[in-house]
């Protein structure tokens, strides 16, 4: 297993990556992506998801219901073989082909469930961990979902599902950053207290801090007495001044040199 | 008299004897042939509550992993409530799934408007990679369900009606089930051609039995895809009516026109369907039915009134 120092430095160049893909790409969602880095970089890397290094493929299923920030697991995906380099460099080339999107889709390698619209992941890993289930099969299944999403009734209905079935291979992380595109979450509609909400559906809750890989890694291993939801509080567009907890960096701005080179070397 | 929904239901009942792979999910919707299917095979019925979105979605979850999955609620709730949910999930992610749409058209009749299903036909039809059956008698929901359950490839959403309808209403072999449509009556070229779908089907077949020297009958149960075999058939028939228990907009009528002028053939059409408002009045479907012009003397009519 890496150390917590490694798994920060790999953190590091994954932000690094990214940022470079989306000055290339010129859209896409960094805010979101950047809050999203840590929980991925510790579910990966500290093998809560399993990788079957013969076949190429993860033994455990990950669902980004937060499509806009499917874009987080190209490059691990791409570091684990799963997805070609060429892929990956091709993305925002111009006259390039490429697979690659700024919302996942089935038809990228690697990629679950096809997300985009809010609201339908932790329903769709709600069927796959009872598939697995049923077949009594040694699969977890981890959605993320963002606090956005639960405004959308679905979401609720499919928490429902989940402890009326007892999906325990069912992982659900919340990434809270506390933003939504017009403002904060409380100010444009109420959503707290979001903790409350969740017990009140039978849930525990672990609420830690998203971008500290330590934390990460105590609340997904922590066995709970209910099914489990990690409320991991993060910062949108973590790791870079410009973005951090600013509204408009839900989307990809136009940045000039100086601001570039002032991001590079935030996250250097 | 044995209705269309117990009728499917029993042949997944059948197919779950040997296959568990399959799994079908109610949104809290019955049938007396479900009550069966959830007694004997609790593990493969999944009641989703009243939750038709996250249905879906949980749906989309088992049919990932393979798994042979059908969708059962109320026509107005299982089309419009979660159409996103069948955008995002089986269509765009190419699973086979069926959707058992029950009491399509004013079959809520005394219900109200809340619970017809009047544009469910156009929303499904909508749906990229959709596959659509309106069944006029119990004969073709049997072959429907036997060929779903053997060959399940595609996105099915089934329009099954909530009263009972015939038995039989003419003969289907296998190879005209392939094909989506039968024709009812003799067929000639000079002839008036009525194509229709579902229960409704049988108003236009009473019109038949007066007027078999001026029309025949063709019950297009697959309406989606048509098939290129019915309009090549009906290339030189001048004159069509068509008539379709839904709001005129995507309707049956614009489907057939579509798959003419797709082949560069245009008939006359004459296009019977209900009309744009809510219908609060009651009375019984029969009664709406022919006050708005569906039944079979109007559709008798239609037969020398000007296209």
């Amino acid at each position: 297993m890496p150390t917590i120092k490694k798994l920060v430095e790999i953190s590091k160049q994954y932000r690094q990556e990214l940022f470079e893909k989306f000055l290339q790409v010129g859209q896409g969602h960094p805010g979101s992506v950047f809050s999203i880095t840590e929980i991925l970089v510790c579910l990966f890397y500290e093998k809560f998801i399993r990788f079957d290094k013969k076949k190429l493929k993860f033994h455990d299923k990950i669902i980004i219901s937060k499509g806009h920030a499917t874009v987080a697991l190209y490059p691990i995906l791409k570091n684990f073989g799963v997805l070609s380099i060429k892929e990956w460099d091709n993305w925002g080339k111009k006259g390039l082909k490429s697979q690659l999107r700024v919302f996942g889709n089935t038809s990228i390698p690697g990629i679950d469930a096809t997300t985009g619209s809010l609201g339908h992941g932790l329903g769709v890993g709600c069927g796959l961990a009872l598939s697995y289930k049923k077949d009594k099969i040694d699969k977890n299944v981890y959605v993320i979902i963002s606090e956005g999403e639960l405004y959308e009734g679905s979401t609720w209905e499919a928490l429902l599902f989940a402890k009326h079935y007892n999906l325990d291979n069912l992982k659900i992380i919340v990434d809270q950053n506390l933003l939504i595109i017009l403002g904060k979450t409380d100010e444009c509609l109420k959503l707290s207290p979001i903790k409350n909400k969740f017990k009140g559906f039978g849930f525990d809750v672990i609420e830690c801090d998203g971008h500290n890989i330590q934390h990460l890694k105590k609340a997904f291993s922590k066995k709970t007495k209910n099914l489990k939801i990690i409320l991991a509080n993060t910062i949108k567009g973590k790791g870079f001044s410009i973005m951090e907890n600013i509204p408009k960096w839900h989307y990809w701005n136009p940045l000039n040199n100086q601001e570039i080179e002032k991001c590079r070397a935030e996250i250097k | 008299m044995t209705l269309q929904r117990d009728i499917f239901i029993n042949e997944v009942y059948e197919a779950l004897k040997v296959n568990k792979k399959i799994y079908f999910l109610s949104a809290d919707f019955g049938a007396e042939a479900l009550d069966r299917l959830r007694k004997n095979f609790p593990k493969n019925f999944i009641h989703c509550g009243i939750s038709e979105q996250a249905m879906f979605d949980v749906a989309t979850g088992l049919a990932l992993e393979k798994k042979k999955v059908f969708v059962y609620a109320m026509a107005p709730f299982i089309s419009l409530r979660a159409i996103e949910q069948i955008k995002c999930g089986p269509s765009m992610m190419d699973l086979p799934m069926t959707i058992l749409s029950v009491g399509i058209g004013l079959g809520y009749a005394d219900a109200g408007p809340t619970h017809y299903a009047t544009e469910d036909f156009a929303c499904l039809r909508s749906i990229i990679g959709t596959k659509i059956f309106t069944p006029s008698d119990n004969l073709t929901v049997k072959f429907l369900a036997k060929d779903i359950i053997k060959n399940n490839k595609d996105l099915n959403y089934i329009r099954l009606d909530r009263h009972p309808v015939q038995d039989n209403i003419s003969n289907l072999s296998n190879g005209g089930f392939q094909e989506g449509f039968r024709i009812i009556g003799n067929f000639d070229e000079n002839k008036v051609v009525i194509i229709s779908h579902g229960r409704i089907l049988n108003q236009c077949l009473e019109v038949l039995k007066n007027n078999n020297n001026k029309c025949f009958v063709v019950d297009l149960f697959r309406s989606k895809p048509i098939s290129k075999k019915l309009i090549t058939t009906l290339k030189n028939n001048k004159k069509i009516i068509i008539v379709d228990e839904q709001c005129l907009a995507g309707n049956l009528s614009s489907s057939v026109f579509e798959a003419f002028s797709n082949l560069k053939i245009f008939p006359k059409i004459k296009s019977l369907y209900l009309p744009e408002e809510h219908v609060f009045e009651n009375g019984g479907r029969d009664y709406l039915l022919k006050k708005y012009k569906l039944d079979s003397h109007n559709i008798e009519l239609g037969l020398s009134s000007n296209f």
